[in-house]
């Protein structure tokens, strides 16, 4: 418990010791974590936006004439429990009766003097999934049945909106990694820079027979301060940011950012932890080797 | 206690030791006197396992470098109080912190640090000043502070490397007295210098070393 409090007391007094890597080390922790902050908030809410947009996606499936009302009902059954398909609904040549009634004015009995349009049925596909959507499988699979007269839907489009989307996903990823990468060097060679400056406690801790762990303890622990306190930093400025600029953003582009400040500020000060014990302990087992 | 059989030890650039034999027994104080780059310090080193022969071996109690694994050499240190010429203390520290310095190491309660550094600093004549930075500190009282951080954590052997080299003649004599007092508690002593004049007549074992060989008085 002693040696624990010693390491802990020795950590923060490097803070103070030296103030300007200190200094140095924060700033490079927290420009890193408020970009690691601002591409997690976007993702999240690019995610909210495909979610938003396959909520429109629709498959119409329009039966055969003369395919009676409760085959009908057994084949809207059977295509829920298509893989991706997450709801359906029935429309039946009464209902689509009602439908043409209300979007034209008019009555088709009327016009017409018999009801020529079919049963049909609108497939919704699962909105919450990170990997693409792929609309094909569940086509294919509605096409086999032989009831089953057109099929209506998006493809190009879906299609579309899934790729770019993939795109996004994986670029931003790409940039998040890099930058937590380049920030373990940052941090790494900001602590060698401490590491240096207290090369005499090293040897001194080497010599009276410290061993590796207690003598980089310190380093570490001074490390993993740096990253927190840029934790926290950037999470006030993201925080703050978006609190002063969301009724902004809605006023002119109609998008609500959504956000969770605690899971934010956990996953950033997660984020830190990670990536200042990464670099100093690379700093620290570098110079022991 | 301390044993090179048939030890050698080279640098790329020259120097170092060869072929050296000695045994250095319990609470015995022995002298190891050569010139400068005699390879004194080599041999100092050896013993510490800062260095690890290239041929031979080394044994200090029960640790030997044919079969110690890395890790394990901060445990034989922490047997081993050493004293250097140029003292290797802690600026930014006071004299009290530095001396408690090995009692963290090995994991000492902030009450027993308090006796035991306290008790160290007294025995080497620095009761005090345990406030004062090592540059607040004369040359002898800072090699005094040297030698209180290699008593403080009571050990079973001291090795001095030229610990007179920066010291004064009075207080170089002081110094080698201090030591004595230590051994008759019990700490075997190697002392190494290149003042032959310091160290004749006291009664103590005088190593020879010459080019890295070792000739025993």
């Amino acid at each position: 418990m002693d040696k624990m409090m010693f390491l802990l007391s020795e950590g923060m007094k490097n803070l103070w010791r030296h103030k300007l890597t200190a200094f140095t080390a924060i700033f490079s922790a927290f420009l890193t974590l408020a970009v690691a902050g601002s591409l997690i908030i976007v993702t999240q809410n690019t995610n909210k936006l495909i979610e938003y947009l396959r909520d429109k996606y629709k498959i119409e499936v329009f039966f055969k004439e003369g395919v009676k009302e409760e085959r009908v009902v057994e084949l809207v059954k059977e295509f829920k429990k298509i893989n991706g398909v997450r709801s359906t609904t029935m429309i039946t040549k009464a209902d689509a009766e009602k439908i043409f009634e209300s979007q034209f004015g008019e009555n088709i009995l009327d016009l017409v003097g018999y009801n020529p349009l079919p049963a049909s049925c609108v497939v919704n596909v699962v909105r919450k999934r990170e990997t693409k959507l792929n609309v094909n499988p569940i086509i294919k699979r509605i096409k086999s049945y032989p009831e089953v007269d057109e099929i209506s839907y998006q493809g190009r489009l879906i299609i579309r909106i899934e790729s770019y989307y993939q795109k996004f996903v994986k670029g931003m990823s790409i940039i998040l990694i890099l930058v937590l990468v380049i920030s373990v060097f940052i941090i790494s060679n900001t602590v060698r820079l401490t590491i240096y400056a207290k090369k005499e406690l090293i040897q001194a801790l080497q010599l009276i027979g410290a061993t590796r762990l207690f003598v980089k303890a310190p380093f570490i622990i001074e490390g993993v301060f740096h990253g927190l306190i840029g934790a926290l930093l950037a999470s006030g400025l993201l925080i703050g940011g978006l609190e002063f600029s969301s009724n902004l953003i809605y006023s002119m582009a109609k998008i609500k950012v959504e956000y969770e400040p605690l899971i934010l500020v956990g996953i950033l000060l997660s984020i830190s932890v990670v990536i200042s014990y990464l670099g100093s302990s690379r700093a620290i087992s570098r110079f022991l080797k | 206690m301390i044993r090179l059989d048939n030890v050698s030890y080279s640098y790329a650039k020259g120097g170092g030791v060869s072929n050296v034999n000695l045994n250095i027994a319990d609470d015995e104080y022995a002298f190891l006197i050569g010139p400068t780059g005699s390879g004194k310090t080599t041999l100092l080193r050896l013993v510490y396992m800062d260095l690890m022969p290239q041929v031979g071996k080394v044994v200090v109690d029960k640790f030997n470098s044919d079969k110690i694994k890395p890790r394990k050499i901060p445990y034989l240190r922490r047997k081993i109080g050493m004293v250097f010429q140029d003292y290797h203390l802690l600026n930014d520290r006071n004299l009290f912190e530095n001396t408690a310095l090995p009692l963290h190491v090995v994991g000492c309660d902030q009450e027993e640090i308090v006796d035991r550094v306290i008790e160290s600093l007294e025995e080497v004549g620095l009761d005090g000043k345990e406030e004062h930075f090592p540059e607040e500190l004369s040359g002898g009282e800072q090699q005094r502070a040297c030698v209180a951080r290699a008593l403080v954590k009571d050990p079973d052997i001291i090795l001095a490397d030229e610990p007179t080299g920066n010291l004064d003649p009075v207080t170089s004599f002081e110094l080698i007295k201090l030591l004595e007092e230590i051994n008759r508690e019990g700490t075997t002593i190697l002392m190494a210098s290149h003042n032959y004049n310091l160290i004749k007549g006291r009664g103590h074992r005088i190593i020879e070393i010459q080019n890295g060989s070792v000739r025993q008085s």
